[in-house]
């Protein structure tokens, strides 16, 4: 009887691999078998020449590179404002707080981090029409909005990371500096900072994976179908996953869903890459850090 | 560095990890003023019961729930043994270069954004379906939990097979000792131990399922009316504040789309309240 | 005959010195100008608005124009809380609305919103008891109207949609509409939908009925731009954009642009009645 459960544990479990690497490689071939006569510098610059596009002397029509420029721009914007904000607090929970209040924070964290994310796109326009009332007529659902949103988002993952790579640093790397008399920040700016960067820079670019890939936030603050490369903080932009949702709905003809499909390969890879780097940054790092200091 | 400079770099830690909290408790804010009028009218329970039509004043979210639940409990039931049955795969059944390279696949998943999911959905799984099971548009309750099922898995095996590694070496050796095999060792010892961090996965997994926007938005239908069946279109609240938005922002209409946001949130908190206690029956278990 | 080739000559001349003048001036208006333009609202605009925001954009790249969605309830509530410059509705708006946000109402197109079905589908005409009874969730089942054994899967749009709001008041008569039917945001959206179900119904802008939907006849009469025309399909309305107080600057140019030659083009080669 035994044996028999333990042979079904082992099918069962084969099974699985077999459903779930299936269903996700047929998602990804789907989407390359479809997508991949669309790929070309035709979807990204539509008809205008790459290098007058690029150096921003003609406008795009039809083509990926506003929806791109718009998704770099967030995504750097983003990135500006939650690591500081989220190493910082990391910081302070993993050296300078007390439990008690470590558990508070803690929570509150948990909870950042569990909020679905177009919840936290409601926050971003409340808060839009917030100061758009109590201060100037001129703010509106626009580039910084969204990514002070987006920010938010993707603070709770820097400050975990931070902290656990600073908690998970052994005793003895903590305590070296600080017995040969230097004091409790220079101990953490240039002593365990160095030491768990690896942890720390890998959390950030997951971070900047899903910014990336977020579509909820930015619907609800300020990302438009069709507006060009965003001038300013305070315009309109356009971005790679909300073009990809749009067209899913709003295509006009095969050759507009051939574009949403060369999106979809864009975005999958962007972020297959992000995550690949993030994982030769944490073995080139960790290498470097214990061979060759 | 000076004295007054270390200390004015502590503040500024000590700021930052207590305005994100702030923020937090802001957000909440925010979602209970602009909601208010909506409860000053004493509505606020009938908006957890009544259905959503506008139009005759009627602003409850009661269909949205009941969709919520229907569509990520229907995506758990899915994707809970598909889980644990790749867990198994990783971390017992394969061995070696097998099982990392595995693992790594699982990994890359995590990465693949969501807006891919609804794509895909909406061009392969909905005609899919409609013509399999020959009733309904195929945008329903069981295509979105099938995409959702892809979703949220890769996150769950990763946690499982955490689980699994936590659970110390020296308990098992005992089954391999008396010539027990490793699945053995598997299933009566670290299985049984790795229960705490099991329901924690299920439960964080099922916080990804109730948060997520666009597979419902783009594949399950979006009607107004609580599923009866499986193969029934729904929406879910967070659907819901993506199609209300667009409303005008003075009605009630739009005031109701504060309250989904409130629920999800206490929603939220509830999730991570369960995964503390748990995390708290875990670390008992493992003296 | 002298005269007849004088008079030939002279007219040829007058084309020569006035037309290139007549056929540049459209756009011409914006030449040197700087600014940002921000259009929201009503889906079925929106093909008019990007044809007329690329040609602008090509021909003056400092001038950024941003168009989005939404539906006409967007297009009110935006205009009218100046977050943006234009919003385009896709139905007349109630004395309450304009006089409650201040706008200034433009019309430049007349526009029918005509019930499509799957061109898979036999079912070409409905009476509007037949209609009101499908969208009521009363009949279910296509044979019942004439097309094969299968169930009706209804499509409609959501509540901001000006489309819908003209639909439902003259094509269903504030009939309801059945709670299983499936939401979509946008015309765009809705032609997707129907022209990839077999066994859809809904219901989309007369201009934007291309070979991947079937129109259907109401009560006998065939939605297409000639009947709207003439006033003969009674489910029609018109295209509005609205500006929030009266239109200055960059604004104003493109709103006039709509309405000159080179925009009635535009207008009737997108499938709507340009007007003047």
């Amino acid at each position: 009887m035994r044996r028999v459960l333990e042979q079904v544990v082992v099918h069962f479990s084969r099974l699985c691999g077999i459903i779930l690497l299936g269903a996700v490689l047929t998602v990804i071939g789907y989407l390359f078998v479809h997508g991949w006569s669309s790929l070309g510098l035709s979807l990204i610059f539509g008809a205008t020449p790459p290098l007058d596009a690029l150096l921003m002397k003609r406008n795009v029509f039809n083509g990926l590179f506003p929806a791109m420029i718009g998704t770099l721009s967030l995504v750097v914007l983003a990135v500006c404002w939650a690591v500081p904000a989220g190493m910082a607090a990391g910081i302070y929970l993993a050296e300078y707080a007390g439990p008690k209040i470590k558990a508070v924070l803690n929570l509150f964290f948990d909870i950042m981090a569990g909020l679905p994310s177009i919840v936290v796109g409601l926050f971003g326009f409340a808060a839009a029409v917030f100061l758009n009332r109590k201060f100037s007529g001129a703010i509106h659902p626009c580039l910084l909005i969204s990514s002070l949103a987006l920010a938010f988002l993707v603070l709770p993952y820097i400050t975990r990371t931070t902290q656990m790579a600073l908690e998970g640093l052994p005793l003895s790397a903590r305590m070296t500096a600080l017995s040969l008399g230097a004091t409790r920040l220079q101990n953490i700016v240039r002593v365990l900072v160095p030491q768990s960067l690896t942890g720390i820079v890998s959390g950030i670019i997951l971070a900047i994976g899903r910014c990336a890939e977020d579509t909820a936030v930015i619907m609800l603050t300020g990302v438009v179908a069709s507006t060009g490369v965003p001038r300013s903080l305070l315009s309109h932009y356009e971005a790679l996953p909300f073009y990809i949702y749009y067209i899913s709905a709003q295509y006009t003809d095969s050759e507009e869903l051939a574009t949403g499909y060369g999106a979809a390969i864009i975005l999958l890879c962007i972020c297959l890459v992000l995550f690949l780097l993030a994982f030769a940054i944490r073995k080139r790092i960790s290498y470097y850090a214990l061979y060759r200091a | 560095m000076s004295r007054t400079t270390e200390k004015g770099v502590e503040i500024l830690f000590f700021c930052s990890a207590f305005f994100s909290a702030f923020l937090t408790l802001a957000l909440f804010g925010f979602m209970l003023t602009l909601g208010l009028p909506l409860f000053a009218e004493g509505r606020f329970f009938s908006i957890l019961i009544q259905p959503w039509a506008p139009h005759l004043g009627h602003f409850g979210i009661h269909p949205m729930i009941a969709g919520t639940l229907a569509i990520s409990l229907l995506s758990m039931v899915f994707a809970f043994p598909l889980s644990l049955g790749c867990a198994i795969l990783i971390s017992v059944t394969s061995k070696g270069w097998t099982s990392r390279l595995l693992r790594k696949a699982v990994e890359m998943m995590t990465g693949i954004p969501t807006v891919i999911y609804g794509f895909v959905g909406i061009f392969l799984l909905v005609p899919l379906v409609r013509e399999f099971f020959a009733a309904g548009s195929g945008m329903c309750v069981l295509t979105a939990s099938l995409m959702l099922t892809l979703l949220v898995s890769p996150t769950m095996i990763l946690f499982f097979c955490d689980s699994f590694e936590r659970v110390p070496v020296s308990y098992g050796t005992a089954v391999l000792a008396v010539g027990g095999t490793e699945m053995q060792r598997f299933l009566h010892v670290t299985l049984p131990h790795s229960w705490p961090g099991i329901l924690i996965g299920f439960t964080l997994a099922i916080g990804r399922a109730l948060g997520d926007t666009l597979i419902a938005l783009m594949i399950a239908g979006n009607a107004v009316q609580a599923p009866g069946s499986i193969l029934d279109s729904a929406r879910t609240l967070t659907a819901h504040i993506a199609l209300v938005f667009a409303a005008d922002f003075e009605s009630l209409e739009f005031k109701a789309i504060f309250a989904c946001g409130m629920f999800l949130y206490l929603l939220t908190t509830l999730l991570v309240m369960a995964v503390r206690l748990l995390g708290c029956k875990r670390k008992r278990w493992a003296r | 005959m002298k005269t007849k080739s004088v008079a030939v000559c002279a007219v040829a001349l007058l084309v020569l010195a006035f037309g290139p003048g007549a056929f540049a001036s459209a756009l011409d208006a914006f030449k040197g100008e700087k600014g940002e333009i921000k259009i929201a609202g009503g889906t079925a605009h929106i093909p008019v608005m990007k044809e007329a925001a690329d040609r602008i954009m090509g021909m003056n790249p400092d001038i950024q124009i941003s168009i989005a969605g939404g539906g006409s309830g967007v297009g009110i509530k935006q205009a009218g809380e100046g977050l943006v410059d234009i919003g385009n509705t896709g139905r007349a708006l109630s004395d309450d609305e304009i006089s409650q946000h201040g706008l200034q109402v433009f019309k430049w197109a007349v526009d029918g919103v005509a019930i499509v079905v799957n061109p898979a589908n036999p079912v070409r005409a409905l009476s509007q008891d037949q209609l009101i009874a499908i969208f009521a969730g009363r009949i279910a089942n296509w044979k019942e109207v004439g097309g094969g054994d299968q169930r009706i899967n209804l499509y409609t749009r959501d509540e901001a949609s000006g489309t819908r709001e003209v639909f439902w008041e003259k094509a269903l008569n504030k009939g309801d509409i059945a709670p299983t039917a499936n939401f979509i945001v946008s015309n765009g959206a809705m032609k997707g939908a129907i022209s990839q179900d077999p066994y859809g119904i809904g219901y989309v802008s007369v201009g934007h009925i291309d070979e991947s939907v079937a129109p259907v006849a109401f009560n006998g009469i065939e939605p297409s731009m000639q009947t709207v025309k003439e006033g003969k399909y009674p489910i029609a309305r018109g295209l509005y954009s609205n500006t929030r107080g009266e239109p200055a600057g960059l604004v104003k140019k493109f709103i006039d642009y709509l309405f000159t030659e080179e925009g009635q083009q535009i207008i009737a080669e997108k499938g709507f009645i340009p007007v003047q």
